[in-house]
């Protein structure tokens, strides 16, 4: 099990070092190589999903001595929630691959930067200490900066530099957190000790548990993003290849989440305790204010931009009320956006290669000419929603229905997201592919070919599966969801 | 029976690299009066004089083993782990800067071999300023280092802007030297004694308390004049200037070789001399600390000039290693690890700019880069990692640095630091990605054409990249480096 899991950083690492070297003359075989290596560490995470980590805590596997003097280590391990989360990467880094257009596809520095993305995302969820998660968190930062920066539209400058500034801004909140937890440690056990199983055993008074939980939770929260820190995110997304949006709203996302489930709640349960009604009301906040302003767009990437501050909105309205239901609605939810997200990314990307625009106005009755494709969005439309029987159904039932226990006029609130995001989606597919074709040049709008559906496909069908079966899903965070709500619960006793 | 030599301390080995050095210089001069010596002659004579210097640093390494921490020459000289270090770090500037020193000064016609003794008389004047136990060797050595310096910022006599860095420089630095000088006197004024260790011995002597203020109105002007060699504000106005007018292959060389030998020497200081009365300096070193980095990130922000940019960074990151010098023993062995790191890195880009210019002209604005990534993939690549371990990415020996150095500071409890450091941090990311974005992302018509990367070059940018980035992953050895540098003081 430790072998697969250093070898899901060992063969993205390599196989971009394999790009690289590889001379340009055969640019033909750069995504044939990203696919079969991308493919290898799809199915080792398959192969991690069956294993005996798979529906536990987190579990650290793996410690590296790192500066022996001040007794820092580098700490490796697994759990539920991180396999489900290297899964999705996984296998969006493929489809994203797959789909890409020509002109990304054989560009050697665009395939091996999203093989070494892959590498930091993976690197993000096995870590087991706060030091290896910021080093990876920052190392991110690292291929996005070129694949935005080089591959990105027209306002790429400012969207890069933005993107760049707001997450390294959050970043330095999470690094002094660690730097104050490190101390913190060090008077406790002798030696700057961060990994999570000693910081469980870290009692903390409840000012320093509310001192770190907001730094952590600050930077954290910038990268899910919460409103008001969001506004990054809609640039990002409009001026970031396909690909990149693919991963961007797929998993760079889930890293704020991830981070707030894995650090902030476990180890500063004071703090958590302490602000999560105010992280709650901004998250009902971002879930209209996010859909409302999805409807007024007429640029359909922004619009999924902006979904997506109204789904991940979901998200924190789960973890904040802290019940186990809610929480495991928020994991199961992370999972559903960012095949969704991904998805509907991934679908703007191919028609955008086709017409070369974004605008809702430019399009209309492209069902006629794209039914193929038509359906798929419409499909895909469907599960962004939360159509009973699709995945957003599960996720946003489960967390409404979670926190409607501790916020009730709030949770009431948030279920309206739901109804407007049918408003913002289907009246967008209503406007780009219902009624005639008013402009001659989607008449010869070709349907997707095998590639492009074969890309998108294994997206589609995780949707029904998930939203048919959600057992299978859920199974995998049980453990980890009911443990942090124990924490929560715990906390809430003593006080 | 005790000889004279003994009583007198008199070891040779002590200063032994700053003799290599004024060898090599004599060799050199000699070169220059016979009169038609070849250039490669000069070229052999200037590399294995330094690969002499590092021979005769290891030498005295050998004697640090056998004799310890002490002082030679009348308790003029002293050995310890700070002057090991120092050394070793000047003469690893001076091989690492070989290469850009060598061609600019080939470019200067007539004065190649009066540039190169100025180089090495420099390293001298900085090694014997890395030895000295007492204020005057100290005064002397810092002397020797910085007019070298000076001239060496105006040889590139056509060039205005040359002529004026160095005339801005020895107009500064004098002034820089007189404000030391003075505070040597009023340190022995009011303690009669003029030695690093006598300092502490003396302070200890009357009381951390009884300390009369003119003994620290001396302390402060010399760390001052110590402080206008790094470049720390409010002493920092010359730096911008004489990088952007100083030919560009020999800024690499003077930028480092300077902040090396002041730095160990202040650390050396404030472990020494003031470790009793060293809270009392806080608030002076927290002022010129949040004064530096706050300077640096405002003036860099809109630098179009790439040396000039390097030069505030050069004063952000003085900040930031003054700011670990001032707190406590291991806050020292952090800076001296930012140091080391930072030093590297600041050879690399210099040595990327003098590839880059491959001329004499100083002139090198942040459009001599645009679209360098084109053709000249391998010089990018590396400039982006020296650039990038600038800003404290991690994965470079930059996060590496600020991690310990922030640890420090934290349990030192100087949380107005760290926030104002960290925010420059921020900050710094938007000056430092700037570069990398205009060689390897813009696109633009006019892009840089191949340059011809020397293989000495190729292998000395791979070398400092590798050590950039190993430094960042493996910090292990060179902290334990730095630990023992500290560990006497403890």
């Amino acid at each position: 099990m430790i072998s697969i899991m250093f070898s899901l950083l060992l063969v993205p690492l390599f196989s971009a070092v394999l790009i690289f070297l590889i001379p340009n003359s055969r640019k033909e075989i750069f995504r044939p190589i990203g696919i079969a290596f991308s493919l290898i560490t799809l199915t080792q995470c398959v192969y991690l999903l069956f294993g005996e980590f798979a529906k536990t805590e987190f579990t650290i596997l793996s410690t590296f001595k790192w500066i022996q003097s001040y007794g820092i280590n580098l700490h490796f391990g697994l759990s539920g929630m991180s396999t489900l989360l290297l899964l999705l990467s996984s296998l969006l880094v493929f489809v994203s691959l797959l789909s890409i257009g020509k002109d990304h596809s054989e560009s050697k520095g665009f395939v091996g930067s999203l093989l070494i993305l892959h590498f930091a995302i993976n690197g993000v969820f096995i870590s087991g200490d706060l030091i290896s998660l910021f080093i990876f968190f920052e190392a991110l930062l690292i291929p996005m900066y070129f694949l935005m920066g080089i591959w990105g539209g027209e306002n790429r400058r400012y969207a890069t530099i933005k993107f760049i500034l707001y997450t390294v801004f959050g970043s330095v909140f999470i690094f002094i957190g660690t730097v104050y937890t490190a101390v913190l440690s060090f008077g406790v056990n002798g030696r700057l000790a961060v990994d999570f199983e000693t910081l469980s055993s870290l009692s903390l008074l409840e000012s320093q548990s509310k001192t770190l939980f907001l730094l952590f939770t600050f930077g954290f929260l910038i990268k899910v993003p919460i409103f008001p820190l969001h506004t990054w995110l809609p640039d990002a997304h409009v001026e970031a290849p396909t690909a990149g949006s693919i991963m961007l709203a797929g998993v760079l996302l889930k890293v704020g989440a991830y981070g707030i489930l894995r650090v902030s709640i476990p180890f500063f349960t004071e703090g958590f305790l302490a602000y999560k009604n105010l992280i709650a009301i901004l998250s009902v906040i971002g879930i209209i204010y996010g859909a409302v302003v999805a409807i007024a767009q007429i640029d359909i990437k922004k619009l999924i931009a902006y979904s997506s501050v109204s789904h991940m909105g979901f998200v924190m309205l789960g973890i904040s009320a802290g019940g186990f239901l809610s929480i495991e609605g928020a994991i199961i939810q992370m999972i559903n956006h960012g095949i969704t997200a991904g998805a509907l990314f991934m679908l703007v990307g191919f028609i955008y290669e086709r017409r070369h625009t974004r605008k809702i106005s430019d399009f209309g009755g492209v069902k006629i000419s794209m039914p193929r494709y038509a359906a798929i969005f419409l499909f895909t439309s469907f599960a962004s929603i939360g159509l009973p029987g699709l995945n957003g159904f599960v996720g946003e039932f489960m967390i409404l229905m979670g926190s409607f226990n501790s916020y009730k006029i709030l949770t009431s609130f948030a279920a309206f997201g739901v109804v407007l995001a049918a408003i913002y989606m289907l009246w967008a597919y209503q406007r780009m592919f219902t009624g005639p074709i008013k402009y001659e040049e989607n008449e010869s709008l070709s349907d997707l070919n095998s590639r492009e559906t074969a890309s998108i496909v294994p997206l589609v069908l995780l949707m029904l599966f998930i939203g048919i079966y959600p057992n299978y899903i859920e199974s995998f965070v049980i453990q980890e969801a009911s443990f942090l709500s124990d924490t929560i619960a715990m906390f809430k006793d003593l006080k | 029976m005790t000889t004279v030599s003994e009583i007198l301390g008199i070891n040779y080995i002590v200063i032994a690299p700053t003799l290599a050095l004024l060898l090599t210089v004599i060799v050199l001069l000699f070169c220059t009066i016979t009169v038609s010596t070849p250039m490669y002659v000069k070229k052999y004579v200037s590399f294995v004089g330094i690969l002499l210097t590092l021979f005769t640093i290891f030498l005295k390494f050998g004697l640090f083993l056998t004799d310890g921490v002490s002082s030679y020459f009348m308790e003029k000289i002293l050995l310890d782990e700070f002057a090991l270090v120092g050394n070793l770090l000047v003469g690893i500037v001076l091989l690492f800067t070989f290469n850009s020193f060598w061609k600019t000064s080939e470019l200067i016609d007539d004065k190649t071999t009066e540039a190169l003794i100025l180089i090495l008389m420099s390293a001298s004047g900085f090694l014997l300023m890395i030895d000295a136990e007492n204020f005057i060797m100290l005064f002397i050595g810092l002397e020797i280092g910085s007019i070298s310096l000076y001239a060496l910022a105006g040889l590139n006599k056509g060039d205005q802007l040359s002529n004026e860095a160095a005339l801005k420089y020895f107009l500064l630095g004098s002034l820089a030297s007189c404000i030391f000088i003075y505070g040597i006197a009023l340190v022995y004024a009011s303690l009669s004694i003029i030695g690093v260790y006598e300092t502490s011995i003396a302070i200890s002597f009357i009381g951390p308390d009884n300390v009369p203020l003119t003994t620290f109105v001396g302390l402060i002007l010399i760390i001052v004049g110590l402080l206008f060699k790094v470049a720390a504000a409010p002493f920092q106005a010359w730096a911008p200037d004489v990088y952007q007018g100083s030919p560009t292959g020999y800024v690499g060389y003077m930028a480092t070789v300077a902040k090396v030998a002041s730095f160990i020497v202040l650390a050396r200081l404030v472990a020494v001399s003031l470790t009793f009365i060293i809270d009392q300096f806080d608030l002076f070193f927290g002022a010129v600390v949040i004064l530096s980095v706050l300077a640096g990130a405002l003036f860099a922000a809109n630098q179009s000039d790439l040396k000039r940019l390097i030069a505030y960074s050069g004063v952000i990151q003085s900040g930031f290693i003054l700011s670990g010098i001032s707190s406590g023993v291991y806050g020292i062995s952090a800076s001296m690890f930012y140091l080391i790191t930072y030093i590297i890195q600041l050879i690399g880009i210099f040595t990327v700019f003098s590839i880059i210019s491959g001329q004499l002209s100083s002139d090198f604005q942040i459009s001599n880069i645009s679209g360098l990534f084109k053709e000249n993939k391998f010089i990018t690549i590396t400039l982006s990692i020296f650039m990038l371990g600038l800003a404290g990415l991690p994965l470079t020996s930059g996060f590496v640095s600020k991690f310990i150095l922030i640890t420090n500071l934290w349990s030192y409890e100087r949380y107005v630091l760290v926030t104002v450091l960290m925010l420059t941090t921020v900050a710094g990311f938007y000056f430092y990605l700037r570069p990398i974005w205009v060689a390897a992302i813009e696109k633009t018509e006019n892009v840089v054409e191949k340059i011809q990367v020397k293989n000495s070059d190729k292998l000395l940018l791979g070398v400092l990249a590798t050590l950039t980035i190993y430094f960042g992953l493996l910090p292990d050895t060179l902290v334990n480096i730095t630990r023992w540098m500290v560990e006497g003081y403890l």
